[in-house]
């Protein structure tokens, strides 16, 4: 039907304007620059923290495997590392897999963490050996990343090292470790692997998980013994 | 021994301790005090604890919590794993910034809690996967503060279009906002590094959380952290997390995403994004609308059908087709729809029954969102793949589908 009416523009209450960036943090041309441009930012000595920042960002917007070395470079780098992983994160290229593995022999703490946890969002499963050693490490946050990566990769491997470290670990490490359990077994079901991730489920439905998750890998076997659609 | 009745649950209205829904807070700031208002009204919930990087907003919630139970028992942390230990504590109310809203809720659901959070509930696709998931995995109640779903004008236009008054779905509008104050891609600059408080006043690492690194400066923190791209959204995802989820829950099209989207405009404004869903129905996402001649208000939405079209927003007026005019009635106040809202939380709490903004609904309204926002990022029609989740015509766009996250974070 024809419509009647429709709104006119709105009168729009403005709010009062934020302060100006200085000159040296205003994005400017980087956002345009093609990825050989903005690798010359990275690579270069006098270029300015806010500039390698925004060039990180967006070389990981371009994908750019060229730009890899530079970004792997800036891993170490107190401030810039996550800007570097931004980069890295969606480059679909082994060699970006590479560098961050590499990067997990090289750093310590929080940026360590932040390795981890981009191995484990592309989840590369040549860093499960290396990964499943954190796990025992004497810094907890790194071995709960560690957990947590090995879960995102899932497969049999990852299964198996989730199951030894249920019974190796305690504490905040533990529930990091059986929610990644329930991750692996998710990862599991997707590929067709019922009868490993029901394995699974059930190490940890046992006593002694941290309830949370023994409560959730119930609901997991649950979900999928009564899903209309498994195989029977 | 004498107990008191009220600790029985046997005056009139009254709950017993033991029947109570125990909550903490998580980030209470303005809005977060607006929600948490409403949740100390009620009789079901307790509110016993707050964490926040400012000893500021510590203080002001605490006292706020006191004051209204006659206490002084409201904890203070600035350690969300330190709240998140607590076994009496059921659920959480999460109003941070919106870089921490999934984060922080995923943690949530993985201590064991039900959670309360507001919108937008997610910073990038990639969250909004994770948000969902994590709800259905460890089998917790996520509302989202999308509590206009629980509003009664917004509830009689879904009826309306329900029950076949409307016709044939043909368009959805989603208001999205004036964009002369958050336009749809905002900006990747810093301002300028000022003096950091002491870290007992404000933790900066912290109030940081997972967005990438920068200098302090106090017009983050004062609210200003809106329109810097690190912290935020855009226009598009600030009010489409109001109206495009309005429109999904409306049509009943909870579980999907459209499949096309195309930016219309300047970042400056007016502008719009053309979506279309699968079957055919659009969705127009406008910031040319809001307050307009309709006067419906704020946060509006549109539905048009091919035999009549409703329209209604915060003033709760329903603005509509002649014929549909004999079918409307009279509506409850604005204000009613959070308190009817924080109602369904504390009922699906008890009962374990998804609620109308459930974490898959939410994430489905968010990821709309995103791929507006990125369609307008990338300046050009994009196609979209809800099954496969992703853009089947941009491989830049794919790319933009995930935020990488400062350490030690992760989702």
């Amino acid at each position: 039907m024809q419509q009647t009416t429709q709104p006119r523009p709105a009168i729009q209450a403005e709010k009062p304007k934020p302060p100006l960036p200085p000159a040296g943090f205003q994005e400017g041309g980087i956002a345009t620059m093609d990825a050989a441009a903005l690798i010359r930012i990275l690579t270069d000595a006098g270029a300015r923290e806010f500039q390698k920042a925004k060039a990180c960002q967006r070389i990981g917007e371009l994908g750019a495997k060229e730009a890899v070395p530079a970004l792997a470079a800036l891993l170490p780098h107190e401030r810039l590392s996550s800007y570097a992983r931004y980069g890295l994160e969606p480059i679909a290229d082994p060699s970006a897999d590479e560098a961050l593995r590499s990067g997990m022999s090289r750093l310590k703490g929080n940026l360590l963490v932040g390795v981890i946890n981009s191995i484990g969002k592309r989840r590369d499963a040549m860093a499960g050996p290396a990964l499943a050693r954190l796990i025992y490490g004497a810094d907890p946050d790194v071995a709960r990343a560690a957990a947590a990566a090995l879960g995102s990769i899932g497969g049999l491997s990852s299964m198996k090292e989730i199951q030894i470290a249920l019974s190796k670990t305690g504490g905040m490490t533990k529930m990091a470790v059986a929610g990644a359990g329930l991750v692996c077994a998710e990862r599991l079901l997707a590929e067709g692997q019922r009868e490993q991730a029901l394995t699974l489920y059930a190490s940890l439905s046992t006593a002694g998980i941290p309830q949370p998750a023994r409560l959730a890998a119930m609901s997991g076997i649950i979900r999928e013994e009564t899903s209309i659609g498994r195989p029977r | 021994m004498i107990v008191r009745s009220a600790v029985l649950g046997q005056r009139a209205g009254a709950v017993a301790p033991s029947d109570q829904i125990v909550f903490g807070g998580l980030g209470i700031g303005a809005r977060g005090a607006h929600d948490l208002g409403k949740l100390l009204d009620m009789r079901q919930a307790r509110f016993v604890a707050v964490c926040d990087v400012r000893n500021e907003r510590r203080e002001a919630v605490k006292s706020m919590v006191d004051r209204k139970y006659g206490n002084h028992d409201c904890r203070m942390y600035d350690d969300q794993y330190a709240l998140l230990a607590r076994k009496d504590i059921d659920a959480v109310l999460i109003a941070t910034g919106d870089r921490w809203h999934t984060p922080l809720a995923i943690l949530a659901a993985q201590h064991g809690k039900d959670v309360y959070c507001e919108k937008p509930c997610s910073m990038s696709m990639e969250e909004s996967w994770a948000l969902a998931d994590a709800f259905r995995r460890y089998n917790r109640i996520y509302q989202a503060g999308c509590q206009r779903r629980n509003g009664a004008n917004f509830e009689l236009c879904k009826e309306l279009l329900k029950s076949g008054a409307l016709g044939r779905l043909q368009t959805l509008y989603a208001n999205v906002g004036p964009s002369v104050n958050w336009p749809p891609v905002p900006s990747r600059d810093w301002l300028a590094a000022e003096q950091l408080p002491a870290r007992q006043i404000l933790d900066w690492d912290r109030w940081l959380g997972p967005a990438p690194w920068r200098p302090y400066h106090p017009e983050y923190v004062r609210g200003g952290w809106r329109n810097f791209y690190d912290f935020h959204g855009g226009g598009i995802l600030e009010w489409g997390s109001h109206t495009v989820d309005l429109c999904q829950w409306a049509a009943e099209l909870d579980d999907t995403q459209p499949v096309e989207y195309e930016p219309v405009g300047a970042n400056t404004g007016p502008y719009q994004v053309l979506a279309k869903y699968a079957n055919g129905v659009n969705l127009v996402m406008r910031d040319d609308g809001w307050d307009g001649s309709l006067n419906t208000g704020s946060c509006s939405f549109r539905i048009e059908g091919d035999l009549g079209w409703v329209e209604t927003g915060d003033n709760t007026v329903i603005a509509s087709s002649p014929n549909i005019k004999p079918l409307l009635r009279p509506t409850e106040s604005a204000g009613l729809a959070l308190v009817n809202h924080i109602g369904e939380l504390l009922r699906s709490i008890k009962t374990r029954q998804l609620p109308r903004a459930s974490a898959a609904a939410a994430a489905n309204s968010h990821i709309v969102c995103h791929a507006a926002f990125i369609a307008f990022q990338r300046g050009r029609k994009l196609t979209w793949d809800p099954a496969k989740r992703e853009f089947t015509n941009d491989d830049i766009a794919n790319r933009m589908r995930s935020r990488a996250l400062r350490e030690p974070w992760r989702v």
